[in-house]
């Protein structure tokens, strides 16, 4: 504030505005419509685009005169999974399908597992991990189906094979990757209470890495799930037809992808359309129903994830 | 303050007799050969996978193991070594890659056109979120069938059942990546008036990048190995196949080292995809950003 110098300020002059009508109060609270109630709720509005893509279709079917074997319509798809459910058993072959993936589901977990409690305990293990991961997550579990059928024959333990391949890697990639990044705080006091091995691992390492291993769980599903369908589209027929299943024409071997596929061969367009809708379900199910349950349960309950 | 008797245990005081004098370890020491060796990751990595070969050579030498059911690592490293020269792996390669990039291209146009309506107006985004719900949970391959019923056998429905693996996927983790934008940053980009592409090329996309590349690597995981599964199908069908019509043949002649020599391209080309071109894209986007730690 010693040397003043003169500083040439730019002063807006002062002015008056004019021609401001008066401010118009708007609603600021009112009653919705009925009609904007109705639209506000989720559910009807969702269910009302899935009416709308339903009499599209089915529109589209009856007047764009399209080839009832190119594309069914809506009504003759539903009436074909009603009589797939009711009269030919469709829950044999959902159950064909779900019981090989459980099989694999809970072998794939135990390996898993197995090979993430030799990467806890040693460097060595935790190297072997790795390079496992590393090399094998990239590789497609369905391109070793050949080979698994070179090595057990055409039969479900074929199957089940490809599917191991397809959940053990994600799982254990996921698992151990959660495992790496709990904070060395949770482990110090896991050792405070004088923890080690197997306790260690189930009462810190899990708990504070659930969410990862949730992830692995779910990749590994969703991997398992593709690699199912796409085996049993594959080779269904024949795993099934010499594994011993079958009795009869009419008997219900042979998973959902068997079911999509075997219906094409047949020009049965609308059972391959009741095939895809019931793995739709399925996995709506399975993704719905019992992981978000889980998730639920867990991560959600104990703060680790929002919303 | 009541007058209760409570029995406290009180440890009775002990002195501990024999402790050995401590004894000065080495506070610092200059570390061996071998452990600054094996402290090296890529060192311990690569013993590894030698071991694993060595295993595998001996184990087809030893055992009399069927060599058709079971190659050495040499047979499949020689079948390799000799379809790179004379071309026909690059070709198949070169197959696959070609309706995996078809697939993928038009699947993000696709699904880029989906979440501007999505972006722009609630319906757009019911719609969008009752397609995924549907969709994301079918396997692309199951539709297959349909593909090869509509479009015949070839390349396009391939590029069909590709589509549609990777179009859900990056719908899905993109619209859930746009709706966790902060408001800060919306009302930050309507304050510079940003309204419609812009306003998502400028605020939402860059905002939302970590769940977009998510998307992009999953779409890419389902992608393979639908494409993989799809040729193992039918790929030959459309005259030439690619890597998963080449495991299927070769498999089935018993040509057990070509199988694997096509599993080794597989994985190769997998995790070149996944940790030179996602990992570097990582690198220069999210990373640089301080999005991602």
């Amino acid at each position: 504030m010693s040397d003043i110098k003169a500083i040439s300020l730019f002063v807006r002059p002062e002015f008056e505005n004019t021609g401001i009508e008066t401010a118009v109060v708007g609603d600021i609270e009112r009653r919705l419509s009925v009609w904007d109630r109705v639209s506000n709720m989720d559910p009807v509005r969702k269910f009302s685009v899935l009416i709308l893509l339903v009499v599209s279709w089915e529109l589209y079917t009856r007047i764009g005169d399209v080839n009832e074997l190119m594309f069914p319509t809506f009504s003759a798809t539903a009436a074909a999974l009603v009589k797939a459910f009711v009269e030919e058993g469709l829950l044999t072959n959902i159950w064909n399908s779900l019981s090989l993936l459980l099989t694999g589901y809970v072998i794939g977990i135990a390996i898993a597992a197995g090979l993430v409690v030799l990467g806890v305990w040693s460097r060595f293990g935790s190297d072997l991990l790795t390079t496992l991961t590393a090399m094998l997550n990239p590789l497609p579990a369905i391109a070793l189906l050949p080979l698994a059928m070179i090595w057990f024959g055409l039969g479900s333990s074929a199957i089940v094979f490809t599917l191991l391949h397809s959940i053990i890697w994600p799982v254990a990639l996921n698992t151990h990757a959660g495992f790496q990044s709990v904070s060395e705080t949770l482990r110090m006091v896991g050792q405070n209470y004088g923890l080690k091995g197997l306790p260690y691992i189930y009462k810190i390492l899990i708990p504070a890495a659930f969410p990862a291993i949730l992830t692995g769980l779910r990749i590994g599903w969703a991997f398992a799930w593709r690699t199912l369908i796409a085996a049993e589209l594959v080779f269904g027929g024949q795993v099934m037809d010499t594994s011993g299943q079958i009795g009869n024409e009419d008997s219900n071997a042979g998973g959902l992808g068997w079911i999509i596929f075997a219906n094409q061969m047949e020009n049965q367009t609308p059972y391959v359309f009741a095939g895809l809708f019931t793995v739709i379900i399925v996995g709506i199910l399975i993704e719905n129903g019992i992981f978000r349950n889980v998730e639920d349960r867990t991560v959600r309950k104990w703060g680790m994830q929002k919303a | 303050m009541s007058d209760k008797a409570i029995d406290i245990y009180v440890r009775p005081e002990f002195e501990s007799g024999a402790l050995g004098a401590a004894e000065n370890v080495d506070v610092e020491r200059e570390l061996s050969l071998i452990e600054r060796i094996s402290n090296i990751n890529a060192v311990r990595k690569l013993s590894i996978l030698l071991g694993l070969v060595i295993i595998w050579q001996f184990y087809t030498w030893f055992s009399g193991v069927e060599p058709l059911l079971f190659p050495s690592f040499a047979d499949s490293m020689d079948v390799l070594w000799k379809t790179l020269l004379s071309g026909e792996m690059f070709e198949k390669v070169w197959i696959s890659l070609y309706v995996l990039l078809l697939g993928y291209a038009a699947g993000l146009l696709i699904a880029a056109v989906f979440l501007m309506l999505a972006v722009s107006t609630r319906i757009g985004s019911d719609f969008l979120s009752t397609m995924t719900a549907m969709f994301q949970p079918l396997p692309a391959i199951s539709l297959l069938p349909l593909a090869m019923l509509w479009f015949g056998l070839g390349i396009p429905s391939l590029v069909f059942v590709t589509i549609h693996s990777v179009l859900w996927a990056v719908a899905l983790s993109t619209h859930v990546g746009f709706m966790s934008v902060s408001e800060t940053l919306r009302m930050v980009g309507r304050n510079y008036g940003l309204t419609g592409i812009p306003y998502i090329l400028k605020i939402l996309v860059p905002a939302a990048f970590g769940s977009i590349l998510i998307g992009l690597k999953v779409g890419w995981a389902f992608a393979w190995r639908t494409l993989i599964g799809a040729e193992l199908v039918f790929g030959a069908a459309a005259g030439e196949g690619g890597l998963g019509w080449m495991i299927f043949e070769k498999g089935d002649n018993l040509d057990t080292p070509y199988v694997f020599a096509a599993l080794f391209m597989v994985i190769l080309i997998g995790l070149l995809v996944e940790n030179v071109i996602f990992r570097n894209v990582e690198i220069n986007t999210i990373q640089k950003w301080g999005l991602q730690r």
